[in-house]
C-alpha cells in the first residue's frame, strides 16, 4: 500500500512539472490595428466621335447627369480618409473643347467642378489632372456626398471640319484612388 | 473590444494546426483503454472497462504561422507592424490555423464468452476545425488593390471546414492468434453542425484598362457550405438553444456511416507492429443546409457613355445597369441542395521494441512470463522503445507527423511514455503521458510540447488529454 502511495505521489510530481506560465501579453494592443486599404477602380469613361460633335446644332453638343451611388454607399462613404480622382481627357478632333465634369450631390447641387479646355487637333492632346481629396486636397465631404456626377461638353471649334487624324474623338477617362479605414 | 476577444480566441482555439487529432501518446498505450479509439486493433487485456462519462477529454489546438506572444507580446512594437509581418505577409496559404476537442459521453468494453473477442461501444462528442491562412485575400484586404496592377488575387486561398458532432460506435477487437490481433468499430456520425468551403477557385485582378484606366477582373468559382447553422441561430433567437444542439446530437440533424480498422502484429515475441485507418466515412448532410456560390465571370471599367449608343435612351440608368450587368455575370445564390462531407481520415501506424523486466500483466489468462507456452501474452517489459507514423487527409492533402517513444512500465501500477515528435512545423514537440492504475481506478493524463509550456503564449502548439476508468481484468 505504501508502495502505490509512493507511485501515486510520483504522478502527482510529475504533473506539477507541467506548470506552464505565460509572459506578459497586452491585448488591448489589438485597438492599435490599422487597416487601411487603398482601392483603385475607374469610375467613367464617355467617349464621342467628331461627326457626333459635327451633327449637334448647340455649342454645348453633349450634356447628360449619370447616377453614381458608388461615393455614396455606406460601405465607402463612412470609412475614406482620402484619395485622389484622376482625368485623362483626350482630343483627336479638329476643333477647341471645353469639357465639364461635375460631382452633384442627392439633390442636383454642384459640389466640385472641374474643367478641361482642350485645343484642337493635331497634334493629339491630352490633359491627365490628378484631384486629391481629404487632407491638404479638397472636401472630402464633396466625395461622401457624391452621388451623380454630370459631363457637358462645349464645343468650341466649328461644325464642318474633321481631324486628319484617324478616328477622331474626344474622351474623358476617369479613375478613383482612395484609402479607407476599416480598422 | 468583440473583435479583440475574437482574435485572441480564434488564435487559442484554432491552435491544434497540422498535428490536429494526431494521439502519439495515447496510440498503442495499452494501459489505457482509450486506445481502443486510437486503433480498434490494440492489444488489450481487460476484462471490462468503463470510462467515467465526461472525465474523458482531449483538447488539441494550433497554428502553424503565429503565436499568441508574436503579435500581443507587450513588447513597444507597433501593433499594426507587427500584424502585418507575422500575420498579413508571415504565414503563407498553406499555414493553417485548427483545434480538436473530444469528449466522451459513454464509453464501456467488455470480453465476450469467447475471450478472445473484446466488444466496446460508446458516443463522444467531438468538434475540428481547420482553416488555412487566406494569404491572398488578407493582402487585399489590408493594402487594397491599388499600387497591385497585373497582380491575380487568388481565391482559392479560401479553405476551411469545421463541425460539431456525436459519434456512436461500437467496436470489435478480436485475437485472431497469439501474433495478430484485429479489430473493427462501425460509426454512425449524428452531425449538429458542418460549415465547409474547401474548393474554391478564381481571382481578381486589377490591369490597365481596355478603354478606361484601369480594369477591374472577378473570376469566381467558390462556395460555402453550412448545415446545421440556420436552425442554431434560429434557435438562438426563441431560446431554444440547448434543446436544439441535443436534438441534433441525438440522431435530429444529419446523419453519417464510418468505420475505423487497425490491427497488432507480433513480429517476435518482443517487436510488436501496428497500424490503424480511423474515420474512413462521410456524413450526408441533408437537412438544415444552405450552399451560397459565387460563380462566374465579370470585368468592369466602371460607367461607360460611348455616343452616339448612348443617347438612344436618354433616361438609362448606367450606374445601375452597371451593377446589374456584374449581378448577372457574377450571381450570388443560395441552395438548399444537399452534400456530402467526407470525415478526415486518419492514419496510423508503428514498430515497437519491448524489453527488459518481464511483468506479469493483470490478464485473467493461463499466460505470463512464468508460462512457457502462449508467446508474449500475458507478458508486459517493462521498456519499450517504438517509431509512429501519422497522416490525416486534410483539404490541401494529406499532413504527416512522425514520433519516436520511450515508455516504462513500473510494476502495473505506473505506465509513463514520453515521445518526440516532428513534422515541418515543429522539432521540438516533446510529450509526456503518465497511466495511473489505483486498484479498479486508471488514470491517464497525456501532454504534448512540453516545452511551450515554458511560455504558453508563444507555443505554437498544445494538446492535452485526460481521463478516468474502472477496470476490470476479472482476476477473483
Amino acid at each position: 500500500m505504501v508502495k502505490k502511495f509512493g507511485y501515486f505521489l510520483l504522478g502527482i510530481l510529475l504533473l506539477t512539472t507541467l506548470q506552464s506560465c505565460i509572459e506578459n501579453q497586452n491585448f488591448d494592443q489589438f485597438d492599435d490595428l490599422r487597416i487601411e486599404p487603398t482601392l483603385e477602380a475607374s469610375i467613367l469613361y464617355v467617349e464621342a466621335p467628331e461627326n457626333i460633335i459635327n451633327l449637334a446644332f448647340a455649342a454645348n453638343f453633349y450634356s447628360q447627369d449619370f447616377n453614381f451611388d458608388g461615393f455614396s454607399e455606406a460601405f465607402f462613404s463612412d470609412k475614406v480618409i482620402d484619395g485622389v480622382v484622376t482625368y485623362i481627357v483626350e482630343n483627336t478632333t479638329s476643333k477647341d473643347l471645353t469639357i465639364t465634369v461635375e460631382f452633384v450631390n442627392e439633390a442636383g447641387n454642384v459640389l466640385d467642378t472641374e474643367i478641361f479646355d482642350i485645343d484642337a487637333a493635331p497634334p493629339a492632346v491630352m490633359d491627365l489632372r490628378e484631384i486629391p481629396y481629404g487632407g491638404a486636397g479638397r472636401n472630402l465631404d464633396i466625395i461622401r456626398n457624391t452621388s451623380g456626377i454630370r459631363v457637358s461638353a462645349e464645343n468650341r471649334g466649328d461644325n464642318t471640319s474633321t481631324s486628319s487624324i484617324s478616328d477622331p474623338k474626344v474622351t474623358i477617362r476617369s479613375s478613383g484612388k482612395f484609402r479607407l479605414s476599416v480598422k | 473590444m468583440r473583435n479583440k476577444y475574437s482574435l485572441v480566441v480564434a488564435i487559442l482555439l484554432t491552435y491544434v494546426c497540422t498535428y490536429g487529432q494526431n494521439r502519439q501518446l495515447l496510440y498503442d498505450f495499452n494501459e489505457i483503454p482509450q486506445s481502443l479509439m486510437v486503433n480498434p486493433g490494440v492489444s488489450i487485456d481487460f476484462k471490462w472497462y468503463a470510462g467515467i462519462p465526461a472525465t474523458n477529454i482531449s483538447f488539441q489546438a494550433g497554428s502553424s504561422g503565429v503565436a499568441v506572444d508574436d503579435i500581443f507580446a507587450d513588447d513597444g512594437i507597433d501593433f499594426t507592424e507587427k500584424f502585418a509581418r507575422e500575420v498579413i505577409y508571415g504565414m503563407s496559404n498553406t499555414d493553417e490555423l485548427s483545434g480538436n476537442y473530444q469528449i466522451e459521453l459513454l464509453n464501456i468494453g467488455f470480453r465476450g464468452k469467447n475471450e478472445d473477442v473484446f466488444y466496446s461501444f460508446g458516443i463522444y462528442n467531438e468538434g475540428d476545425a481547420i482553416g488555412y491562412w487566406f494569404r491572398d485575400l488578407a493582402i487585399l484586404g489590408f493594402e487594397g488593390n491599388a499600387d497591385n496592377l497585373n497582380r491575380r488575387f487568388d481565391l482559392s486561398d479560401l479553405k476551411t471546414r469545421g463541425e460539431v458532432l456525436n459519434v456512436y460506435h461500437i467496436g470489435l477487437n478480436k485475437r485472431m492468434s497469439d501474433k495478430l490481433t484485429m479489430g473493427v468499430r462501425a460509426k454512425v456520425y449524428s452531425s449538429v453542425f458542418d460549415f465547409n468551403s474547401t474548393r474554391n477557385d478564381g481571382y481578381f485582378v486589377t490591369t490597365e484598362g481596355t478603354n478606361n484606366i484601369f480594369s477591374n477582373t472577378l473570376v469566381s468559382d467558390m462556395e460555402w457550405r453550412i448545415s446545421g447553422i440556420p436552425s442554431i441561430r434560429e434557435a438562438e433567437k426563441d431560446g431554444t438553444l440547448a434543446n436544439t444542439i441535443t436534438k441534433r446530437a441525438f440522431f435530429g440533424g444529419n446523419l453519417g456511416l464510418g468505420v475505423d480498422l487497425g490491427f497488432t502484429y507480433n513480429i517476435s515475441d518482443q517487436t510488436v507492429f501496428t497500424a490503424s485507418l480511423l474515420d474512413f466515412g462521410f456524413i450526408n448532410h441533408s437537412n438544415d443546409v444552405r450552399r451560397y456560390t459565387l460563380k462566374g465571370s465579370a470585368t468592369v471599367e466602371g460607367v461607360e457613355i460611348i455616343l452616339p449608343d448612348a443617347l438612344t435612351n436618354p433616361n438609362q440608368d448606367f450606374w445601375d445597369d452597371l451593377i446589374d450587368d456584374v449581378e448577372e455575370l457574377v450571381p450570388f445564390e443560395e441552395n438548399e441542395e444537399s452534400y456530402l462531407m467526407f470525415r478526415p481520415s486518419k492514419l496510423n501506424a508503428s514498430i515497437r521494441h519491448d524489453w527488459g523486466e518481464q511483468i506479469q500483466s493483470n490478464e485473467n489468462c493461463d499466460c505470463g512470463p512464468n508460462v512457457s507456452q502462449g508467446g508474449n501474452r500475458g507478458i508486459r517489459y517493462a521498456n519499450s522503445l517504438g517509431g509512429h507514423l501519422y497522416a490525416i487527409n486534410r483539404p490541401r492533402g494529406p499532413q504527416t507527423a512522425l514520433s519516436v517513444f520511450y515508455q516504462r512500465r513500473i510494476g502495473n501500477i505506473l505506465a509513463l511514455k514520453s515521445s518526440y515528435t516532428v513534422d515541418k512545423f515543429s522539432f521540438t514537440n516533446i510529450g509526456l503521458g503518465l497511466n495511473l492504475q489505483a486498484g479498479p481506478i486508471n488514470f491517464y493524463v497525456l501532454a504534448d510540447n512540453l516545452l511551450g509550456y515554458r511560455n504558453l503564449a508563444n507555443s505554437r502548439y498544445q494538446s492535452f488529454q485526460f481521463g478516468l476508468n474502472i477496470i476490470s481484468w476479472g482476476k477473483k
